[in-house]
């Protein structure tokens, strides 16, 4: 999986309105941003500033009204497995077991590369003794590595992450969190992840995307230049969050 | 005095009362003893001599067994009930699935189903006579089209709640025509259909009965009416009644097993 192209993906003065009742409602206005190859991006924002919204015109579910986003100097039209989404709710079928939602992608490839490819991906996201279990029978931490593991199958150039772990408790949340650095380490994809959550960002990213609200706008771009495992209680890290609280407008974040 | 019901009734009660944990056997079995206890103290001080007792239609559905017409025209109602509910889900199904799935065939179709729904099946009991006579067709005929609709609208409703995570699911990893229908429409539709399924049968097992006393020669719902016109033999027609319920019952056991397959057991949890 090591050999997988990387991609740089484009946002060009992109900007989506929707109807609202006959009122234009400005969701994302003059978005522009460049994400670099094997780049870890969160986007940060208040909830309904768009973030979604960004994620899906990037993925190809919805297309902007203005401007353009390219991968690789190819503008997005259209869904397609060389970019992958993981949902913000389970995205999974929970009629087919762990083994055949992995395979939901290579069904073009040969049976026993198919094989070898699913239980790699499987035992790489640490659910191996479960391929025959269906959805239902797992949590919701494993029912996201499921989703996770769907995606890596196919060795997308990208990954969309659109807040992967947000109906998970705090915990589990942090596991899946360490885990799915250790996974982008050692596949290295693009990986634009959402989330609102102000420490998720920080453990994460390479860049923080700030958003700003109604209409939504690149509010600042923040670099997080600490090697991970990242130390919560670093200098950094606080100086890093309260820099965010305060893009964010949040006055006593402790 | 027949003191006999009225000490079921007691033991009934007094179990039920002692009862630690409620067994999934023992507590209807005491409230059914309840019932038919109830029903035989009518019978025994209110209701006149031409109502049958518990015990007289037992011994009622003894005679339709001896004498075969039990066995003669349950074979009846369920050869018309079998033959038309597969019809239907064979039809339904696919044009259920077709119909939820394409904007086009939903503005096509719907409005017709949905007017054509609401015409009871009894209603077309002139025109099945009229079309394939007295007989399996006509009866053919009324539960197909008795179970055609649950199970199209049933199948059609399922498509339209595909969740939309599954739909871009499907999209993002390039699932097209029958793939897509194979993967994603029908597995996702399923839970949905075999519950559509259920309420067709049970449907067309009220449906097949009302039929056969109206416009047929055989079956339970022949059986009943003939009871009555030959001599006025209530407890007949309380024996068939009895028979008719349990085949309901058997029937719907029959459908529910699809139910507990690994790929529908997802749509039956509480969420
Ligand atoms: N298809 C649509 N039609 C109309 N309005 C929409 C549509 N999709 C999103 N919106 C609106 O656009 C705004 C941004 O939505 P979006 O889902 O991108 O927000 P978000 O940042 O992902 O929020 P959250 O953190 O709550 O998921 C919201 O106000 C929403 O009401
Ligand atoms: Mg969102």
């Amino acid at each position: 999986m090591s050999n997988s192209t990387k991609s740089k993906v484009i946002f060009d003065r992109v900007s989506k309105s929707f109807d609202k009742r006959g009122e234009e409602l400005c969701v994302l206005e003059d978005i522009n941003l460049e994400v670099q190859e094997g780049e870890f991006i969160c986007l940060l924002g208040p909830s309904g500033c768009g973030k979604s919204t960004m994620l899906n015109i990037a993925g190809g579910f919805e297309r902007p009204d203005t401007g353009s986003v390219t991968i690789d100097g190819v503008e997005i039209v259209e869904p397609s497995d060389k970019r992958v989404f993981v949902f913000q709710e389970y995205g999974i079928f929970p009629w087919a077991s762990v083994w055949d939602n992995v395979c939901l992608g290579l069904r073009k490839v040969p049976r026993a590369e198919r094989d070898r490819v699913a239980q790699e991906t499987i035992d790489l996201v640490g659910l191996t003794g479960f391929e025959k279990a269906y959805p239902m029978e797992l949590s919701g931490g494993m029912k996201q590595r499921v989703e996770v593991a769907r995606a890596l199958a196919v060795k997308p150039d990208v990954i969309f992450m659109d807040e992967p772990f947000g109906a998970l408790d705090s915990l589990t949340r942090l596991t899946m969190r360490s885990e799915l650095i250790r996974i982008w380490k050692q596949e290295k994809p693009t990986i634009l992840f959402v989330t609102h959550d102000v420490d998720e960002s920080i453990q994460l990213a390479d860049r923080i995307v700030v958003l700003s609200s109604r209409p939504g706008r690149i509010a600042a771009i923040i670099d997080v230049d600490l090697a991970h495992p990242r130390d919560l209680a670093s200098e950094q890290y606080s100086k890093i969050k309260g820099e965010l609280y305060e893009l964010l407008g949040v006055k006593d974040w402790g | 005095m027949n003191i006999l019901p009225f000490a079921a009734i007691l033991v009934s009660i007094v179990t039920i009362a002692k009862l630690r944990r409620y067994t999934t056997v023992l507590l209807p079995l005491a409230v059914t003893t309840i019932g038919v206890g109830l029903w035989q103290i009518a019978c025994d001080y209110w209701l006149s001599e031409t109502n049958p007792s518990p015990m007289e239609t037992l011994l009622a559905i003894f005679e339709i067994h001896e004498n075969g017409r039990l066995w003669s025209d349950a074979a009846a109602s369920l050869f018309r009930v079998t033959w038309g509910f597969f019809l239907a889900a064979a039809v339904g199904i696919p044009l259920g699935l077709w119909v939820g799935w394409t904007t086009r065939g939903f503005e096509a179709l719907n409005p017709i189903i949905q007017a054509l729904r609401p015409i009871s099946p009894i209603a077309w009991i002139p025109f099945a006579i009229l079309w394939f006579g007295i007989g399996d067709g006509a009866g053919i005929f009324l539960i197909f089209y008795a179970s055609f609709f649950p199970i199209t609208v049933g199948t059609m409703a399922a498509v339209r709640n595909i969740s939309m995570v599954h739909q871009r699911s499907a999209m993002n990893f390039g699932l097209h025509g029958i793939e897509l229908f194979r993967r994603v429409v029908f597995p996702a539709a399923l839970p949905q259909i075999i519950t559509s399924l259920r309420i067709a049968l049970g449907v067309a097992w009220l449906v097949i009965v009302a039929a056969e006393m109206v416009g047929m020669d055989s079956g339970l719902g022949y059986l009943i009416n003939d009871a009555r016109n030959m001599g006025r033999r209530y407890d007949l027609v309380a024996a068939t009644m009895v028979i008719i319920g349990a085949i309901g019952v058997v029937l719907d056991l029959l459908i529910r097993r699809l139910e507990n397959f690994d790929e529908v057991r997802w749509g039956y949890v509480k969420r």
